[in-house]
């Protein structure tokens, strides 16, 4: 984009004065002038996370429940069998699922919602809270509530009786078939605010001037949204599916909370997985290779979906 | 703008960066050496983690019968859900700032916990004298012990292998508790024209799966269930298949609530039986404490249910499911023991709160008034001249029976088995249950995963 194209002229220039401009018989490279003050950044950064992701890697050849002295060192052994381990596999599938469906109803929502207020509607303020209000709620909170509202005995099974539809009432959470919907109707609940407030904020960017001429060319609501409105967004629609493809990989703490990502692992996410082979079940090695497949698909995920966002802003 | 050359900033780089590898490792240093009676024997604040006693009342109950001998320490309790037990206590425990008391039970849990407990077999010959084992149920000292040594000093234990039924439910619709599969179905029935729940089990839960399978597991062959959590039979054996196909008869037939995978023991089941929307849920002994006014009225505001009445839970034995004639017997093992940190600072007072209450006749007599465990130290009873059933008329004598079965009971519960066969077993269970998998494909796959596991077969 604009910025990054005067960014990327500026650092040709420097290059051109460095290379053509430097004193000759200079000994190797200049010192970059800013490590001084990155240095207690960088310690911090490489001492922390760096360290962190190389001290799992590390561990990840182990074969460890993380407190008894002298672990066995396996190798690749826990790599080869997570290739072979059927709830893994179950949960990098209902990662995909849960990020295909969250990400789609939540832009839809998102953007429908963003449309709807900047038409000035009555209200609008109040609509926007509504909106926004889920983002700051703790899951640990809204947990137990969902828990008892998808219950058997809950409140959705109650309403479905009392309007007729007694015969769709089913144990929401306790059944394989749909513990995995509930969760995404969760999360789209809880996210839809944050994709509603870029949607908003990426609209007000959009010159009027666009607009009113489209208007003046016939063009009604809905052309004026899908033919202009919706690939202005292409950025924010491309920030947003980075940001629901990392966190589809890293969901934890809905499937733990409302169903430990039970029953019989139809709620297993790779997260919740984790925590199961390495807190109950003391399989530190074993979560420690997990977590680092996580980290991969992590990175190789959200490069390709860079990717995939400049091929298209092309 | 540069405030210093580059040059001058690269040694004070190097000392920021020394000094921090200094200190990281000064700071992992800091290793869990013993602190043999550390404070003082008779003052000094101690903190106790469990998961049970499963309320706080509970437990100050304990601590306030010790103070009356011990005034001067002070015992805070801290409950700690049993589904986050190991989340909560492994970090705490190795970091030196955990409890300086803490629950242990035996099977998978000594195992993983035992490098942090102190070996209490000086303090049960200080307490007991030479002859201490004798003096204790040996329930409680072979499951907690390990590696030659006494990782906890066991409190209580508990049985399971029983039923429990509302009382007031089964004599409002003059119910009889079921014998057999069929009366269970016919009892399930009738409450359910009555619109009350029958049957209600946490099936995503392990140990509770477990207690419901081993109970049909003795129905259908006595011992079996032990005999492949020790190996000397397979899981795969045709008893065990059988055993999972009544399981799934159970879900089929409605016995089991709907949704029972999904559910919790704690809370959700136990929620649900107190609060009278199910007539029976799966419960040990430690449920006994239920049938007192005190603990029962405890649970129901727990339970989220204000100014309700208490009503009188009865134990009953399991249904001869498996039509064979064989009675379900019971199973058990130390409830808890106490373990004591080996990184406590207070270890001389948490010394003497362990030795009181799991080795003095007061200490143990406060556990079994409460009805939550039976005490470990033998000659020790129930003081029902103090104990204040809700229905004392119809609870007594259950209840009574079933503390003296409890007494006889020789068949291991959980301690024979290690966390990923637990695991195993509960992915055969909801497999099962759910219709994923037939239950010769579940057993099969129980076997090879308790293989797997490191269990050696005969």
């Amino acid at each position: 984009m604009t910025t990054s194209t005067r960014t990327g002229r500026r650092a040709g220039a420097e290059r051109t004065v460095a290379s053509g401009g430097g004193r000759p018989g200079r000994r190797g490279p200049r010192r970059p002038p800013g490590l001084p003050w990155i240095l207690p950044a960088l310690v911090l950064s490489v001492g922390l996370i760096y360290y962190g992701i190389g001290y799992t890697g590390y561990i990840s050849t182990l074969n460890w429940d993380g407190i008894s002295p002298g672990p066995q060192h396996l190798g690749g052994q826990n790599y080869s069998r997570i290739m072979h381990d059927p709830v893994f596999w179950e949960a990098i599938r209902h990662t995909v699922v849960f990020f295909v469906v969250t990400f789609v109803v939540q832009t839809v929502l998102g953007l429908v919602f963003a449309v709807l207020m900047h038409a000035k509607i009555r209200l609008g303020a109040f609509y926007k809270v509504i909106v926004f209000i889920p983002v700051v709620l703790a899951p640990s909170i809204m947990a137990p509530v969902f828990r008892h509202m998808f219950a058997p005995d809950g409140e959705l099974n109650w309403v479905l009786q009392h309007i007729g539809l007694g015969s769709l009432a089913q144990p929401w959470i306790g059944q394989t078939g749909t513990a995995l919907p509930v969760i995404m109707f969760i999360t789209i609940w809880e996210w839809t605010g944050v994709t509603f407030v870029l949607y908003y904020a990426a609209m007000t960017q959009i010159d009027p001037s666009v607009l009113e001429a489209a208007r003046m060319d016939g063009a009604g609501n809905l052309r004026a949204l899908v033919s202009i409105i919706w690939p202005e967004m292409r950025g924010t629609t491309t920030a947003l599916a980075m940001l629901g493809a990392i966190g589809a990989l890293k969901t934890f703490d809905v499937p733990y909370l409302v169903t430990i990502g039970g029953p019989n692992h139809a709620t297993e996410f790779l997260g919740t997985y984790i925590y199961r082979q390495t807190i109950p079940l003391n399989h530190v090695g074993y979560g420690a290779a997990l977590s680092i497949i996580l980290l991969v698909v992590a990175l190789l995920m959200a490069l390709g979906l860079q990717f995939a966002g400049r091929r298209a802003e092309r | 703008m540069r405030l210093l050359p580059t040059s001058r900033l690269r040694p004070l780089s190097a000392v920021a960066v020394a000094a921090l590898a200094i200190s990281a490792l000064v700071a992992c240093g800091d290793s869990g050496d013993d602190k043999a009676a550390a404070g003082s024997a008779t003052s000094g604040t101690i903190n106790w983690w469990g998961w049970t006693p499963t309320d706080n009342a509970t437990a100050e109950t304990y601590i306030s019968a010790f103070n009356k001998q011990y005034p001067d320490i002070k015992v805070n309790y801290k409950l700690v859900n049993i589904s986050d037990w190991v989340a909560a206590l492994r970090p705490a425990l190795a970091s030196g700032k955990g409890p300086d008391v803490f629950d242990m039970q035996p099977g998978a849990y000594v195992s993983q916990f035992k490098s942090f407990a102190v070996d209490q077999t000086p303090l049960a010959q200080e307490a007991l004298g030479d002859g201490w084992k004798d003096k204790i149920a040996p329930i409680g000292i072979s499951g907690l012990s390990a590696d030659g040594k006494l990782t906890a000093m066991p409190v209580g234990s508990v049985y399971a292998g029983m039923l429990w039924i509302n009382g007031d439910i089964f004599k409002k619709y003059s119910l009889q508790p079921p014998a057999t599969l069929a009366d269970w179905k016919h009892v399930c029935e009738v409450l359910k024209q009555n619109k009350v729940g029958c049957f209600v089990q946490g099936a995503a839960q392990e140990g509770f799966d477990q207690d419901t399978l081993q109970s049909i597991a003795n129905s259908v062959q006595p011992g079996l269930w032990t005999k492949a959590s020790t190996g000397d039979a397979h899981w795969n054996d045709p008893g065990i298949v059988k055993t999972l196909g009544i399981w799934k008869d159970l879900f089929d037939s409605g016995i089991m609530q709907p949704g029972a995978v999904g559910y919790q023991q704690y809370p959700d089941a136990n929620n649900d039986f107190l609060t009278g929307k199910y007539g029976m849920v799966m419960m040990g002994t430690w449920y006994t404490q239920y049938a007192t006014t005190k603990a029962m009225t405890a649970a129901l505001s727990a339970a989220g249910v204000s100014g309700a009445k208490p009503f009188p839970i009865l134990p009953v034995a399991f249904p001869d499911v498996a039509g064979a004639g064989n009675t379900s017997e019971m199973y058990g093992d130390a409830d808890f023991g106490l373990a004591i940190s080996n990184k406590s600072d207070n270890q001389a007072a948490a010394k003497t709160f362990v030795k009181w209450l799991t080795t003095a006749k007061e200490g143990q007599q406060a556990i079994a008034d409460q009805l939550n465990d039976l005490p470990s130290l033998k000659g020790v009873e129930p003081d029902f001249d103090n104990i204040q059933l809700v229905d004392p008329a119809t609870q007594k004598d259950p209840v009574a029976q079933l503390i003296e079965k409890a007494n006889a009971v020789t068949e291991p519960r959980e301690s024979l088995l290690t966390a990923d066969v637990q695991d195993a077993i509960l992915a055969a269970a909801t497999s099962v249950a759910t219709g994923k998998a037939s239950p010769q494909d579940a057993a099969d796959t129980l076997q090879k995963a308790a293989e797997a596991a490191g269990v050696t077969f005969k």
